[in-house]
């Protein structure tokens, strides 16, 4: 059947979480109930205030858990201003799901290693979830996560959680100086609590997003833990229009972020111009 | 021309100039603008009268600007801009020698601003005739017919800003177009946003247009965009006198106050 | 292919039957600017048809420079009726294309429909038929045979066209072109011999695509993209005159009850366009961007659609206000 994919479906906002400054996570429920969404992790869309435009974020829930789907997004630009300032039952625009998603078929029995920053979680949160909801599947656990200060740490509910799961090892961190005063967990930019605690490369697969400088300092400490360029993923981002290939806007040489990725090897990555 | 080649080779042997901007033949035997940087391609530039671009926009490109000694190969029309563009104080990083052929053939080279304002006023341009005659007859117009004119007109427009980019002038480096917090213009190319950026365009340049006529000569839709701005400067020196391009002074009328301005506009 | 002459006298009788059929019929018009642009003509009086190359391509016909997507408003229920206009799209003939524009369709129609068809660009080119004019002159800035082409081309084209003395051949190439020739079968006979080369220009060569392919492998990283770029002040003139430059800008207008969401033609000198909401631009330099364009034309595309998307109509060169030429870049970047 030929879809037009520049037709949004309808969205309802049925639930608002406020993350950390600036930050929010919308709980979307789809109005049409021939909707059929089905989407997989690491995939993302296109998310429209009408009258404003559309911005880009991944799908911060899992498919394992139907129903809903979750983003998580900063207010920076026109549109996630627009975004901040709806209202729980507000109707907005989506389009997807678009990209290729994390292969995480490919990973079962394999320790899998998370590392992220800031607002990178919620790309991984997508992959975290799906991975918990199946546990028994996979190996050791590892999450590395930490932000510039203990207000910026998003999902905070669930950092909790994961901390007191017996099956999960979180490294959680805030940079020197953006500590509370009753804050337990590490002090430290993210790639010195990975130093300080490194993750074994043995049968194991690493998902590095986040801001750039943690993606340029992790990679180095990933390759002396014996890490391949091709067991290590990332997601990447772009400008992003259209979702599906055409704008022209994400490109990166001969690849488009949107439905090459935006999940790709390290190894694929390297090979790219660094144009991103 | 043997003599501006020549010239231009010492200047670039001597280091007065690390980089020249002029103009040369293409293979489709067009004059279009180069950029030299040894005394060895100095062979390739040429000047007459159908070298028409100006090449002063040039001056605000990082790559031009890291070369800080800039020689400029120009018509009196481009010196103009570069005069403007001195007294809007866009210039200061750069060390300019300006190389240009008088009425009488001659080559003239100009090495310091205070020169080129004693040449450009000494040769200052008025308006071409063809440039006249259309303003005349679309002033002779009634405002539906010329409506119906620019709508023709700039239904044409495909927003690809060539305009904005040949011209001096521009050189915000966040154009208003650029913004979309609040969305001023629209960028798609309907008509009607197609008037609201050439008109925010032309107020932005009124008083400050040298009339090179560049825009609307390179326009790639055909539409006569330089009118714009060729009017409004018409009216800025009819209401406020002084003439842009004219002294490194300035005195751009919209952001300079004088105690005798008319207010009978305020009621 | 099915071929068949048409005598010169007529061809007006054959496109003023296509108006009076109701088909809507885009040619080369001459405007006062003294530049030729493809427009929807009312009699074949209007089509212009002593010049070299029109001023902008046809590509609107089947990707507009600015295209409604839906329009949207807010219904009783509390959501939006959102609906497109693809059912809208006439019938529609391009008259008078040339060959190197016929190219630049069949790459347009290998961009939009090969993966993720595009349904608005789908939709306007079932409903077009592209009638090709082969070139009997050139200029300098002309280099299809550079780029796999030629100006007797078929490439593209639903019929093609080649004047002679006082008759054109007709190379039928499509079923779409078929049904044209149906249209008025009359004027048409057939013939077996096609003796063409006589009436076709002569363009330069440059290069081979074949040399090129290797040649641009190592061409990234080339010390010679600045002085390619030097001339080039990022506007959009070149992306928006090129029959296969397809980038756009989707924008909403209106307010959050009603309007409509179009995309516009974009193009990638232009300096915002990779630009990040957090202000990080991947692509920070003219020198950058040029190299994306070039790049994208002659190497990417060949990479991801197994084409060339230049196809040396010679318009890039011809708008920039400082006649970049393409193929001299490409050619000293791949030294």
């Amino acid at each position: 059947m030929d879809t037009n994919q520049y037709i949004p479906y309808q969205v309802r906002i049925a639930d608002i979480i406020d993350e950390a400054p600036l930050v929010r996570t919308y709980k979307l429920e789809f109005t049409d109930p021939s909707a059929n969404f089905t989407f997989k992790a690491g995939q993302f869309a296109e998310y429209g205030v009408f009258g404003e435009g559309e911005s880009t974020f991944c799908i911060a829930s899992s498919p394992t858990r139907e129903g809903y789907i979750e983003c998580t997004f900063r207010s920076s630009g026109r549109v996630t201003k627009a975004l901040s300032n709806c209202e729980i039952n507000d109707i907005i625009g989506l389009r997807g799901p678009f990209g290729k998603p994390f292969p995480i078929e490919e990973w079962y029995g394999k320790d899998i290693v998370f590392i992220t920053g800031g607002i990178g979680l919620p790309p991984l949160r997508c992959v975290i979830w799906n991975v918990l909801d199946q546990r028994e599947k996979f190996g050791k656990v590892s999450i590395y996560y930490g932000a510039r200060t203990v207000a910026d740490l998003v999902y905070k509910e669930e950092l909790e959680n994961w901390k007191n799961r017996p099956d999960v090892d979180l490294f959680l961190t805030v940079d020197p100086g953006g500590e509370t005063k009753d804050w337990k967990d590490n002090v430290g930019f993210v790639p010195t609590i990975i130093e300080q605690n490194l993750p074994s490369s043995k049968n194991a697969i690493a998902i590095v997003a986040g801001p750039p400088i943690l993606i340029k300092m992790s990679m180095p400490i990933l390759a002396k833990c014996g890490f391949a360029n091709d067991k290590i993923f990332t997601t990447l981002e772009n400008r992003m229009k259209c979702g599906v290939g055409k704008c022209g806007h994400c490109t990166v040489g001969k690849t488009y972020v949107c439905k090459d990725g935006p999940v790709f090897t390290y190894e694929e990555v390297l090979q790219m111009p660094q144009e991103y | 021309m043997k003599e501006l080649q020549i010239k231009a080779a010492e200047l670039l042997e001597n280091g007065t100039v690390n980089l020249l901007i002029g103009f040369c033949e293409d293979l489709g035997k067009r004059l279009v603008p180069c950029f030299i940087e040894t005394a060895a391609e100095a062979n390739i530039l040429v000047f007459n009268q159908e070298c028409k671009n100006n090449l002063s926009v040039y001056l605000h490109k990082k790559e031009v600007k890291d070369a800080v000694k800039i020689g400029l190969v120009a018509n009196v029309a481009t010196l103009r801009s570069v005069l403007q563009l001195l007294s809007e104080n866009q210039l200061w990083s750069l060390t300019l020698t300006y190389l240009t052929v008088n009425g009488a053939g001659e080559l003239v080279v100009l090495r310091s601003a205070e020169e080129l304002e004693a040449y450009v006023q000494a040769n200052f341009p008025t308006c071409r005739p063809e440039d006249q005659e259309m303003l005349d007859k679309l002033n002779a117009m009634s405002r539906e017919e010329r409506w119906a004119f620019w709508k023709d007109q700039l239904s044409e427009c495909v927003k690809c800003y060539a305009c904005r980019a040949v011209c001096p002038m521009c050189y915000c480096t966040v154009c208003t177009t650029e913004c979309n917090q609040p969305q001023w213009i629209k960028t798609s190319a309907q008509t009607s946003g197609n008037f609201e950026y050439h008109t925010m365009r032309a107020m932005h340049l009124a008083g400050r247009c040298i009339n090179c006529g560049e825009c609307g000569r390179i326009c790639p839709a055909g539409i006569p965009v330089h009118l714009l701005t060729a009017q409004m400067n018409q009216e800025m020196e009819q209401e406020f006198g002084g003439k842009t391009g004219w002294s490194l002074k300035g005195g751009y009328a919209m952001n300079t106050f004088k105690p005798g301005d008319k207010e009978n506009f305020i009621k | 292919m099915e071929l068949k002459l048409i005598s010169s006298s007529d061809i007006a009788v054959f496109v003023d039957g296509l108006l009076k059929a109701g088909k809507v019929v885009v040619a080369p018009v001459l405007k006062q600017s003294g530049k030729v642009f493809f427009k929807p003509v009312q009699s074949f009086a209007e089509v212009a048809t002593d010049y070299i190359q029109t001023a902008f391509s046809a590509k609107e016909v089947v990707f507009p420079k600015v295209e409604e997507l839906f329009t949207y408003q807010h219904n009783e229920e509390g959501g939006l009726d959102i609906k497109d206009h693809l059912d809208r799209i006439p019938e529609t003939v391009v008259w008078g294309l040339r060959p190197c524009d016929a190219a630049g369709f069949d790459y347009l129609n290998k961009f939009f429909l090969q993966e993720n068809p595009d349904a608005y660009f789908k939709a306007r080119y079932d409903k077009t038929t592209l009638v090709t004019m082969s070139c009997n002159k050139c200029d300098a800035s002309c280099f299809c045979t550079s780029v796999d082409s030629h100006p007797g081309d078929t490439k593209g084209s639903d019929i093609l066209l080649t004047a002679m003395d006082d008759k054109f051949y007709v190379e039928v190439m499509t079923e779409k072109g078929n049904i044209l020739i149906n249209s008025n079968s009359a004027l048409f006979t057939s013939t077996d011999t096609l003796s063409k080369e006589a009436f076709l220009a002569k363009p330069l060569t440059h290069f081979s695509m074949d040399e090129i392919k290797d040649k641009i492998q190592n061409a990234y990283a080339s010390v010679e993209w600045k002085q390619a770029s030097m001339g080039c002040f990022s506007c959009g003139a070149c992306a928006f005159a090129c029959p296969t430059c397809t980038c756009f800008d989707i924008q909403d207008e209106g307010t959050q009850d009603h309007g409509k969401r179009v995309r516009c033609w974009d193009a990638c000198g232009l300096s915002q366009f990779t630009k990040h909401s957090s202000g990080h631009n991947p692509r920070n330099t003219q020198t950058e961007r040029r190299r994306q364009r070039l790049m994208h034309k002659f190497k990417y595309s060949v990479e991801n659609l197994g084409v060339v998307s230049c196809v040396g109509c010679g318009r890039c060169i011809r708008v920039c206000p400082s006649h970049l030429n393409i193929f001299e870049n490409i050619q000293s970047v791949t030294k």
